[in-house]
């Protein structure tokens, strides 16, 4: 007896085998995923060393040169693998989320930096030692080389891009003064291409090396310009979306009805989201990332949002007849993401949202479902009288927490639910055999994951929903 | 699964960066080998703009350097006179000098500064310029051709030493 060891978590998952599949196959896509990118860094390095580079390093002169040189050709290149991963491209979305996408993207931003920063002190260095003048002398030098002038507005703009970015000082800024900057990235980026093509003799003319980095460039701009711009602005224009009618469900929260045409189309799956911009005087220049309350349907779409900042709040004022433009759908918080058969849900005040939508959406037998609805107090149970009313959720419990978490405790719970002994396997007896859905405060969303790690739930088994808005 | 991410990633890269090193040292003695006659290439404007007959003295690089074939002759010096190479920043510059009776005929760029793109197209605009004011002034004592600098400090610097092999 004592010989039989416990089965492991993963072991006991009643695997749906198609879901299981797919599963895999996210998985091993975002691996891939990984590896192109750190392939692409070991690509810029390999354009070095295939123009011979190394053999040109004689001296210290020579080597801070040639250090220089590939600094600068993966710092690029990062710079360009995150303008892929803020391109929004459909493929990325589905793989990994746009969320997990960003947070990468925003990890890799002060290392693109400071190899940029590198980049033009190693190579003034290294010429001014080669040259036998000073550091000044031969900034002024390399100043006035051509296309040089556009090169050094090109890191001008980048030290302030990635400035304004770094926590501290983003928040001294509104967004959308600190997103305005930020696109200048884009700028920066492109003007610094022509030094790249003339000054530098890696990508020299006729060589394998500058169609490879110039078909880069066209990558990263080309997904900018076709999933940014192109598809959102042929998407509002072809669904001609407006609000339809304002439906306030409690104080400070509201549901924007919308009308369109074909809005089926969009083929959004329940639990994602859209960034939507609401044409009036007030609320244009901003845009609000939005979770749909319901699935679309061809004519209607529905969101509710609650008031979280100056902008969200101008949103409970847009009259009906607004037109809306739409970027997405976008999100894997969905059921298409689910890789066992069963799933476990927890929504806490407006996360219902996404929930909302996700539970619409799925197609749940009795059994297969497990709803815990969590509130501070009555008057955050939005839309729980519809969750209720899911025709999905027949024969599944939904059960309701609600209640302020104790104090100096670090819990999800209620500080009833805890005096009880409640826990997340209490709540969830099958919960190692199922998907967990978390949507929340993100503070909140991490305890409930840290109790379910706790319980051995597997990473690629837990579905986050943060939301800021 | 991060795991199997982390060692594909760093097989996939060693893979590339292996590619990258092999193309490197293959494509390695080329520019070497070319450093003769691709400054030659460089230099064909030059001697063609100038409209002298020296297209078949660059055609036919003396590859040691310093080695002047002097032609024994009863006025002046006579050959072809081969300058060192002047080493810059953007590669090593090296002339070669056409004397008849003390006179010079000719200056035939063998390597010009050819490190990076921008220095080859440098190269290219100062060459003929170069070898004009030198068949003008006969001497290595003329200006510094604006915006390439190393290319005409290493050509004179080359072209002193080729004068000085001429005794001119």
């Amino acid at each position: 007896m004592s010989l039989r060891t416990a089965p492991s978590p993963v072991a006991r998952v009643v695997t749906d085998p198609s879901r299981r599949i797919r599963s895999r196959r996210r998985l091993r896509n975002a691996d891939l995923m990984v590896v192109l990118c750190w392939s692409s860094v070991a690509m810029a390095v390999a354009l070095y060393l295939a123009y011979g580079g190394p053999a040109q390093v004689t001296d210290l002169a020579s080597g801070l040169s040639a250090l220089g040189i590939v600094t600068g050709l993966v710092g690029t290149d990062l710079i360009l693998v995150m303008l892929v991963l803020a391109a929004r491209l459909p493929m990325i979305d589905r793989i990994v989320g746009q969320d997990t996408a960003m947070a990468f993207h925003r990890r890799l931003g002060k290392p693109a930096l400071y190899l940029i920063l590198a980049h033009g002190l190693l190579l003034t260095v290294g010429y001014a030692m080669a040259a036998g003048s000073n550091v000044v002398a031969e900034t002024v030098a390399l100043f006035q080389g051509p296309d040089m002038a556009l090169a050094y507005l090109g890191l001008g703009l980048l030290v302030t891009v990635v400035v304004t970015s770094v926590v501290a000082v983003r928040r001294r800024f509104p967004y959308e003064v600190w997103h305005a900057i930020h696109l200048l990235s884009y700028a920066a980026v492109l003007v610094a291409l022509p030094h790249q093509l003339s000054a530098g003799g890696v990508l020299a003319d006729g060589t394998v090396q500058r169609v490879y980095w110039i078909a880069l460039y066209v990558l990263a701009f080309g997904s900018i310009a076709l999933f940014r711009f192109i598809v959102p602005i042929v998407r509002s224009a072809r669904h001609d979306i407006r609000v339809a009618m304002l439906e306030p469900i409690a104080p400070g929260v509201v549901s924007l009805h919308l009308t369109g045409h074909q809005l089926d189309r969009l083929q959004t799956q329940g639990g994602q989201y859209a960034i939507w911009r609401f044409w009036t005087g007030a609320t244009w220049w901003h845009a609000h990332p939005i979770s749909f309350s319901a699935v679309p349907t061809d004519r209607s779409a529905r969101i509710t949002v609650r008031s979280l900042g100056r902008g969200s709040d101008a949103l409970g004022r847009v009259r009906p007849g607004t037109r809306v433009s739409i970027e997405g759908p976008y999100g894997i918080f969905t059921d298409a993401h689910r890789s066992t058969s069963r799933i476990s849900v927890v929504a806490a005040g407006i996360g219902i949202t996404p929930v909302r939508s996700l539970l619409e959406h799925a197609a749940l037998r009795p059994g297969e479902a497990t709803v815990l609805l969590r509130a501070t107090d009555d008057s955050q149970s939005y839309l729980w009288n519809e969750i209720g009313a899911l025709p999905g959720l027949r024969g599944n419990p939904i059960f309701s927490m609600v209640g302020a978490r104790p104090h100096g405790l670090a819990t999800w719970m209620s500080a009833e639910a805890l005096a009880r002994g409640v826990t997340i396997t209490s709540v969830f007896p099958e919960l190692l055999d199922s998907d967990l859905y978390v949507c929340g405060p993100q503070s909140w969303a991490d305890l409930v994951i840290r109790d379910a790690r706790a319980a051995g739930l597997p990473h690629s088994q837990i579905h986050v929903e943060r939301f800021d808005w | 699964m991060r795991r199997r991410a982390i060692v594909l990633s760093i097989l996939s890269s060693s893979a590339v960066l292996a590619a990258g090193w092999q193309l490197g040292v293959a494509t390695q003695p080329q520019p070497v080998s070319q450093s003769l006659s691709q400054p030659t290439d460089a230099a064909a404007p030059a001697t063609g703009t100038g409209g002298t007959t020296a297209d078949g003295s660059t055609a036919t690089p003396t590859p040691a350097a310093g080695t002047g074939t002097t032609a024994p002759s009863t006025a002046g010096a006579s050959g072809t006179f081969t300058g060192t190479a002047a080493q810059t920043r953007f590669g090593a510059v090296q002339v070669q000098i056409t004397v008849a009776d003390g006179t010079i005929t000719d200056v035939a760029a063998l390597q010009l500064t050819d490190h990076d793109q921008k220095s080859v197209q440098i190269s290219n605009r100062a060459a003929p310029v170069l070898r004009q004011e030198v068949l003008s002034a006969q001497s290595a004592n003329v200006q510094n051709v604006s915006g390439a600098t190393y290319t005409s400090d290493g050509y004179l610097t080359s072209l002193q030493s080729a004068l000085d092999q001429a005794g001119l």
